[in-house]
């Protein structure tokens, strides 16, 4: 099986004026060519660090310390601009949370469209790709500034640029997060048609378990920079081994049976300075044991997927905390 | 606060550093031995600088270097004092005129909007003749000039806040429109209040030094930068340093400020851009 | 339609700012010390002068009256005889406008000639890197020399070494365009060093911002040019701000720029107000103060049209 990405101890920190902040604390991932693989994490886990590394759209502050980011063979940090643009144009569709601010507010839709489709593309290819986005009336959307939009059509404009040039990988950042909730499951499901139509591989990066679930072949579970647990969607949603994971399904509502409990998760995500030399999630675990303080959990393969947890499978059942 | 200072880069420190200088070398300027900028014939009239006469004499004979020294302080001192009392009733205004809206909105905004379109150096001679020149009118015309900046800044920042949750909620708690105001407020505009200061200032600076170059501002025996530059500019061809000390000095005083400036906004409201590859 | 709905809000705020602006000049001259009479007939006049003049002015009746009368008077284009000249103060300033026009022009272009193109690459260049250091400097020294110092220091370096320029002895561009540029070229450059820094520094910071924004993320995404991102996503959208401090720098301009046109004796109407402070001829003042406001609220109402054109969201209601 072939590797559309392939990413290696890969480190990114940011600048920022009261010292450095280390978003990703080495990240090892594989994404197979036409897989839908979801990123999980609460915001400030490092998902949309990873994601946006993937295109190297990284903001100016940000910068790659250490390990290498594979996309379809070509290390993004380490290839010419111009490459990376071809890479870019060709290979890689984004899909990005808010698609107000995602779209120029004073070109209209049908030039930007024209922008991601190339010179030669005409309003009959435009308003035919609108309609393959689900757009019911592509004349009057290319006409339309993005204001003139709701959010659901832009996203839907947004979705169409992305898969303009049939790109072999999609990276959606929240995609569905900034719209109303009644429309959430069908711009999602424009977006898996579009990719299975294409083939591509989708990486979706949300907080929202439950349509990861519905559409991820495979979850990889973010928190402090690193992805802590890995698998087949159903193995690592129905049977999480990572404390982080158990409880982040927890604090998700939405499929809760009357009587049901949301356990918020205490404490805050982890703001790291320099690479981490315990388990991160540490101070916020109700299972830690001594050893977790002290020493870095390194990836293990338990239940058919990868944790990085130091007591995973050493107990057939970490004790459940106490309500 | 003081960990800003250590971010600076060097243009900010620079800037900073030669405000600081510049602003006590006007505090203590008199006490140093530069010799007395009032007394007439402590040398030959208009000779060129020399190490007794740094900048030269003037056409009484007069040392010009502390006079330039005394014209620091009276340009600084006057703009600051016209600066700081406009900021404070534009800060009141803008505020009152973002948090009520309604018609004191509109009073105070369309105030703002006429004193606005009043060229600064026009309404200083118009108010020339109305009060006379001198010293009053040149910190009325500051006035005239700043107040919109302060009031419209203050209203639009004002405006984002009064929806705030943590406003309405001291609304909803019964605390008075004025408690508001200054507890709740006024600490989250003073950052843009400051940043408006120091270009007000750099404002200010340059519209006195204006005025006084057309004879309208700080009068005889007096000096602010400003007049002495007048006073220079009639030798201009043939007494060169007096214009071009007492405009480097007035040049170097106003950059301060701005740099300053230019340091207060980077500090509280980063630019950073990005790199397009 | 969304032009017209937005525009005429505006078009209204700019008559209530105008209508402020005439109350404010008439209240001032007014005010004057010694009065009315005083100023157009001199100190020493006798009492029954003073209550002819008073008479002949309309000064005997209530202040709004005057004030609706004098307004009334606007209107028609009747701003005032000079108290000195006799003539319409009105035609004296239309005689002089020409000049001033050329020299805000040619300031104007000198300004957006240097500022725009330095503004954008300082703008564009990657974070740290030098050029934005230099451009700082730049914008800061422009904003920092007082027009009248860096005047008079050109002044004294052509007064040394002519270098085909003059100081002083205006002619009109139509009897002798040639000499007439010899003598404009230094005053608007003169005025245009602080245009340049301005639209530099405004330049820069709007580019910076847009910069930062989404949809440059998004061009970036899609493997645009640097040089296509520029020309179609950050130039449009960086572009309010710059035309805000430009209209209000041409409007400042139009008002006439009292000390660089006194310094180098140039006949605008900059210099026929200052010259009317000086012989007490307060109509000019009064009129130059007025005309310089009209044009400067014109100026900026054009700019307000200019933003619905730039930018589809503006009077859309949305942002």
């Amino acid at each position: 099986m072939s590797h559309i990405v392939t990413c290696e101890n890969l480190v990114v920190t940011y600048r920022a004026s009261n010292g450095p902040v280390r978003a990703l604390d080495g990240v090892d991932l594989t994404i197979s060519e036409g897989e839908t693989l979801a990123i999980v994490g609460e915001s400030g886990s490092g998902k949309s660090t990873l994601g946006m590394a993937m295109g190297r759209l990284l903001p100016a502050e940000a910068e790659r310390e250490d390990g290498r980011m594979d996309v379809a063979g070509q290390p993004v940090f380490d290839i010419a601009a111009n490459d990376l643009r071809e890479l870019r144009r060709d290979l890689l569709g984004f899909v990005f949370q808010n698609p107000m601010v995602a779209l120029d507010p004073t070109m209209r839709i049908g030039r930007q469209m024209q922008r991601a489709m190339g010179r030669r593309a005409g309003s009959e290819e435009i308003h035919a790709l609108l309609e393959r986005a689900e757009l019911d009336d592509p004349a009057r959307v290319a006409k339309s500034f993005p204001h003139q939009l709701s959010g659901g059509m832009a996203q839907r404009v947004v979705i169409a640029m992305a898969s303009a040039r049939t790109p072999r990988l999609l990276i959606a950042d929240e995609p569905t997060a900034s719209l109303d909730a009644s429309i959430r499951d069908k711009v999602m499901g424009t977006l898996c048609r579009l990719r299975a139509e294409s083939g591509a591989s989708l990486v979706i990066l949300s907080h929202d378990v439950h349509m990861i679930a519905r559409h991820a072949d495979r979850v990889a579970v973010m928190y402090g920079g690193r992805i802590v647990e890995q698998g087949p969607t159903g193995r690592v949603l129905d049977a999480p081994v990572h404390p982080y994971t158990r409880a982040l399904l927890k604090a998700a509502a939405g499929h809760e049976k009357p009587g049901d409990w949301l356990t918020p998760i205490p404490g805050t995500p982890p703001l790291l300075s320099a690479r981490c030399a315990a388990c991160s999630f540490e101070p916020r675990c109700t299972v830690s044991e001594e050893n977790c303080h002290t020493t870095r959990p390194e990836p293990r393969e338990v239940e058919g997927r990868e944790v990085l947890c130091l007591l995973a499978g050493t107990q057939t059942e970490p004790k459940e905390a106490a309500r | 606060m003081f960990s800003i200072l250590w971010r600076l880069d060097r243009l900010s420190r620079f800037g900073l550093g030669l405000l600081i200088f510049l602003i006590l070398l006007g505090l203590v300027g008199p006490h140093l031995p530069l010799g007395d900028p009032m007394r007439i014939g402590a040398g030959p009239r208009l000779t060129p600088p020399s190490w007794q006469f740094p900048f030269g004499t003037d056409e009484l004979g007069r040392s010009f270097l502390p006079r330039v020294v005394d014209g620091i302080r009276a340009t600084f001192l006057l703009s600051a004092v016209a600066v700081i009392i406009t900021a404070v009733i534009g800060t009141l205004l803008g505020m009152v005129s973002g948090f009520f809206g309604g018609f004191a909105d509109q009073l105070v905004a369309r105030g703002a909007d006429i004193l606005f379109a009043f060229p600064a150096i026009l309404a200083g001679l118009l108010i020339a003749a109305v009060m006379g020149p001198g010293q009053i009118s040149a910190i009325a015309v500051i006035s005239v000039a700043t107040l919109p900046l302060f009031i419209r800044v203050v209203r639009a920042v004002t405006l984002g806040l009064a929806s705030r949750g943590f406003i309405v909620a001291a609304q909803v708690a019964g605390a008075s429109p004025w408690r508001v105001m200054m507890v709740h407020i006024l600490p989250n505009i003073i950052g843009a209040v400051i940043v408006q200061l120091t270009y007000a200032l750099s404002i200010g600076m340059i519209i006195e030094s204006a005025l006084s170059f057309l004879g309208l501002g700080v009068q005889p025996p007096y000096a602010s930068l400003g007049s002495l530059l007048r006073q220079g500019s009639a030798y201009l061809t043939f007494a060169p340093w007096l214009v071009l000390s007492s405009g480097a000095v007035l040049s170097a005083a106003i950059m301060s400020v701005n740099l300053t400036g230019d340091a207060v906004r980077d500090a509280l409201e980063p630019l950073k851009g990005r790199s397009l590859t | 339609m969304r032009i017209l709905f937005y525009f005429l809000p505006k078009l209204a705020v700019a008559a209530i700012t105008m209508l402020g602006v005439s109350a404010l000049v008439f209240l001032s001259l007014r005010m004057i010390p010694g009065g009315y009479a005083d100023v157009l007939l001199g100190p020493f006049v006798t009492p029954e002068a003073r209550e002819a003049i008073a008479v002949r002015y309309g000064l005997d009746q209530p202040l709004l009256i005057q004030y609706l009368n004098w307004l009334g008077a606007l209107f028609q284009g009747d701003l005032g005889v000079s108290m000195v000249t006799r003539a319409p103060v009105l035609d004296e300033f239309l005689r002089r406008a020409p000049v001033t026009l050329e020299l805000a022009l040619l300031a104007l272009i000198v300004a957006l000639a240097g500022g725009l193109p330095l503004g954008i690459l300082a703008g564009i260049a990657p974070p740290d890197h030098r050029g934005g250091l230099l451009a700082r400097l730049v914008g800061a020294l422009g904003a920092s020399v007082p027009d009248f110092v860096l005047g008079s220091l050109l002044i004294f370096v052509f007064s040394v070494w002519s270098l085909w320029l003059r100081v002083g002895g205006y002619v009109g561009p139509i009897e002798d365009p040639v000499g007439n540029l010899r003598v404009m070229l230094l005053p608007a450059l003169t005025l245009s060093l602080f245009g340049i820094a301005l639209v530099l520094r405004t330049t820069r910071d709007a580019v910076l911002r847009v910069m930062t924004e989404g949809h440059i993320t998004t061009a970036l995404a899609r493997g645009e040019r640097p040089i296509d991102i520029v020309r179609l996503h950050v130039l449009r959208n960086a572009a309010i701000p710059v035309v805000t401090v430009v209209t209000t720098y041409f409007g400042f301009l139009l008002g006439g720029a009292v000390v660089v046109e006194v310094l180098f004796s140039i006949p605008g109407i900059g210099f026929f107000i200052f010259s009317g402070l000086e012989n007490r001829d307060y109509a000019i003042v009064q009129a130059g103060v007025l005309i310089a406001a009209a044009v400067f609220i014109t100026i900026n109402m054009l700019a307000d049209l200019a933003y619905a054109l730039i930018d589809p969201r503006v009077g859309s209601g949305r942002h």
